[in-house]
């Protein structure tokens, strides 16, 4: 029974790599601890050495990605709605495209925001923590930080406009006047992406890199 | 007698063939600038044997001073010296008949006189400069001059059992003119030696005898590829001749010197040691007139036999300072490198470390701060160490204001190792070193690997996630048909 189980792909790949995760985790703690060589895991340490760099680019390129994630998957909902219900309904085609357009907001937000957040990476001079300056290391977290919120409000922003879109395509193959009154729901589900942009050109806001 | 003897014998001849048995395995591994030394007294002669040295360990010049005025204090004051040229622990093993090949050994009479004294002394590992001094240091303790004779002048003396007498034996050992190989030169020697010996007891005075050499007569072989000064070696390379083998060997000994076997600068509180420093090198430079002018300080901080002015270290429960002074540094008459360290206790990792808070350079009055607690620090129970401290190259050491004198003076510690606090016995506690397992550029892949690995897995997982539509498959069914015409 347990090898039929893990015949599943699924099963596999989730399997080998929360097992890799947590015996990596396992084994570097357990050696910390046995050598005494616990004074050595400094967070701060990590903090600090490692370049804002990464972490700014880390959040331009999250920016951008998980909103395209959250677009495509809102419109492979709602596409596949429209484009089954259209079989029988010819005419709710042309009106249920708002719902898509709906959906690729959320990729144009993204890519805006990964715009306005690249031009704020500039070079600096310093190699060591302290010539580097603090003004620096806000500016890789907030950058970071400001990926990480567009990226997945606008995810989380596409999957709903998506779903809702999809229903009310089914609902306005059934019914007609139904479509106006869920347009109203899938206008709430796009705020909640705006949100994020906002939030995220807020964190930003007061980054200035360089020397 | 006989009794003792036999306990005696088997354990002379247990300890030669374990030496030389030994000392096959350690030939493969660390053979440099070393040369044998025999010790042994008449026969007859009952004195009380000193234990030899563990296996491997290199006998230094104090350490064989000590061996000698041991045997000399109690034992006879004759002492017969038998100096040959070169000799190394190799020619033992190779000739000595070592590999139950007893009868091949070209050693008989040097094996019978160990055999038949009651104390001898094997030596299998003397330090090349201080082997040297042997004769010297027989000098210095039998307070008489040194007689080279060879035995047709022996037989002409008349010694004294009372009064001391160093007889000099020199022994060719030389790629000489004859071509005569290495194990008939041996083997003449070792006749030599059956000789004096013979011509010692029918004089019936009680000697002290020694075998030793001025030089090691084959060189390092595995230094060489280690070393790497001048490139390593190439597979095929043939050795050389004997200029080679001078040239690497005046290679390895500069290599030996520079890398440093050497104890570190310890600071005494009464009988216990409380602050330790090590380095293998400890250089100042000062900028003068737009050039760097530089003094290597590890000549006279390090070395052996070398014990630098430590006047005015403290060292306390909390604070520690170790001072290192200096004449004539760069100009300046009295020159300081002080070491200010500082423990306590910290209240969110809640464990005590140390600090290195400066690195003073004080002369002429003037003092150039450099403050070391950014990165120098660690457990207090342990010592820190790094590869490189300094203040100009991956700078550890920052001077304290930008006004400082600091700012013109370069400092480099090389292969540094300090400790300030908890010194126990006169070793170093577990080195802290200042590179970590993981670097910062590792970190950061790992961060940016996870990341990627994550989006795999997530991408994987909805690609699975797509079935082909089989709700309108009806395997029993017709085939669908596409008509080429409309």
């Amino acid at each position: 029974m347990l090898l039929e189980c893990m015949m599943n792909g699924h099963a596999i790949l989730y399997t080998g790599v929360t097992l890799a995760f947590w015996s990596t985790i396992l084994i570097v703690g357990t050696c910390y601890t046995i050598f005494d060589l616990g004074f050595r895991f400094d967070v701060a340490w990590f903090l600090t050495e490692t370049s804002p760099f990464m972490w700014a680019n880390l959040g331009i390129g999250l920016a951008i990605s998980l909103s395209v994630v959250g677009a495509a998957w809102g419109i492979y909902i709602t596409g596949s709605s429209i484009i089954g219900g259209g079989v029988k309904a010819p005419r709710i085609k042309t009106k249920n495209l708002v719902s898509i357009i709906f959906c690729e907001a959320v990729a144009i937000y993204g890519i805006i925001m990964a715009i306005v957040i690249s031009n704020m990476a500039e070079s600096f001079s310093g190699t060591t923590p302290e010539t580097i300056g603090a003004r620096n290391y806000q500016a890789g977290y907030s950058m970071f930080g400001a990926g990480l919120t567009v990226g997945f409000s606008n995810l989380f922003c596409g999957i709903c406009v998506g779903i809702v879109g999809s229903g009310a395509a089914l609902a306005d193959a059934q019914n007609g006047s139904l479509f106006v009154k869920i347009l109203i729901v899938e206008i709430f589900g796009s705020a909640i992406g705006l949100f994020g942009v906002i939030v995220a050109i807020l964190q930003t806001s007061k980054v200035k890199m360089g020397d | 007698m006989a009794t003792k003897e036999t306990p005696q014998l088997r354990s002379i001849s247990a300890c030669l063939a374990v030496f030389l048995g030994l000392l096959n395995i350690f030939n493969t591994g660390n053979c440099d600038e070393q040369v044998p030394l025999i010790m042994w007294t008449s026969e007859g002669v009952s004195v009380p044997s000193q234990s030899p040295p563990t296996a491997g360990h290199i006998v230094g010049q104090q350490q064989l001073a000590s061996y000698l005025e041991k045997a000399l204090s109690v034992g006879p004051r004759n002492v017969v010296l038998f100096l040959q040229d070169k000799m190394s622990i190799e020619d033992f093993t190779m000739y000595g008949g070592a590999f139950g090949n007893k009868q091949d050994s070209v050693f008989p009479n040097l094996e019978g006189a160990l055999r038949s004294s009651s104390s001898p002394l094997v030596l299998p590992a003397v330090s090349w400069p201080a082997s040297n001094a042997v004769i010297g240091q027989l000098q210095d303790q039998l307070d008489t001059s040194p007689l080279y004779m060879d035995p047709e002048t022996l037989s002409q003396l008349r010694l004294n059992a009372s009064s001391p007498a160093l007889l000099v034996f020199r022994l060719p050992y030389g790629f000489g003119a004859d071509l005569m190989s290495a194990k008939d030169i041996l083997s003449g020697n070792d006749e030599m030696i059956g000789q004096v010996l013979s011509t010692m007891k029918t004089q019936s005075v009680p000697y002290t005898a020694i075998y030793t050499a001025l030089q090691p007569s084959r060189e390092a072989a595995s230094l060489s590829m280690e070393a790497g000064v001048g490139g390593g070696r190439s597979l095929l390379q043939a050795r050389g001749g004997w200029r080679e083998r001078e040239r690497e060997r005046e290679r390895q000994r500069k290599i030996k010197e520079k890398e440093g076997i050497y104890g570190p600068v310890e600071f005494k509180e009464g009988d216990d040691t409380c602050i330790m420093l090590w380095a293998t090198g400890l250089s100042v430079s000062i900028l003068r007139s737009g050039r760097w002018e530089e003094h290597d300080l590890t000549p006279s901080t390090f070395g052996e036999g070398v014990s630098p002015k430590l006047g005015g270290s403290t060292c306390d429960k909390s604070k520690a300072r170790l001072v290192l002074n200096y004449e004539k540094v760069l100009g300046h008459s009295s020159f300081k490198l002080i070491f200010a360290m500082s423990q306590r206790h910290y209240k969110v990792s809640a464990r005590r470390w140390f600090t290195l808070d400066a690195v003073e350079l004080e002369y002429d009055g003037t003092k150039a701060t450099f403050n070391g607690s950014r990165h120098v620090y660690a457990p207090a129970e342990y010592s820190y160490r790094c590869g490189s401290v300094t203040n100009f190259r991956w700078p550890v050491l920052i001077p304290r204001t930008s006004k400082d004198p600091a700012n013109q003076w370069r400092v480099s510690f090389a292969d540094f190792q300090i400790q300030g606090f908890n010194v126990t016995g006169s070793d170093f506690s577990y080195a802290s070193d200042c590179a970590g397992f993981f670097s910062p550029g590792i970190w950061m892949g790992l961060i940016t690997s996870l990341l990627m690995l994550l989006v795999l897995t997530y991408g994987l997982h909805m690609i699975m996630q797509l079935h082909t539509m089989d709700r309108f498959d009806d395997p029993k069914g017709p085939a669908i048909s596409v008509p080429l015409t409309e």
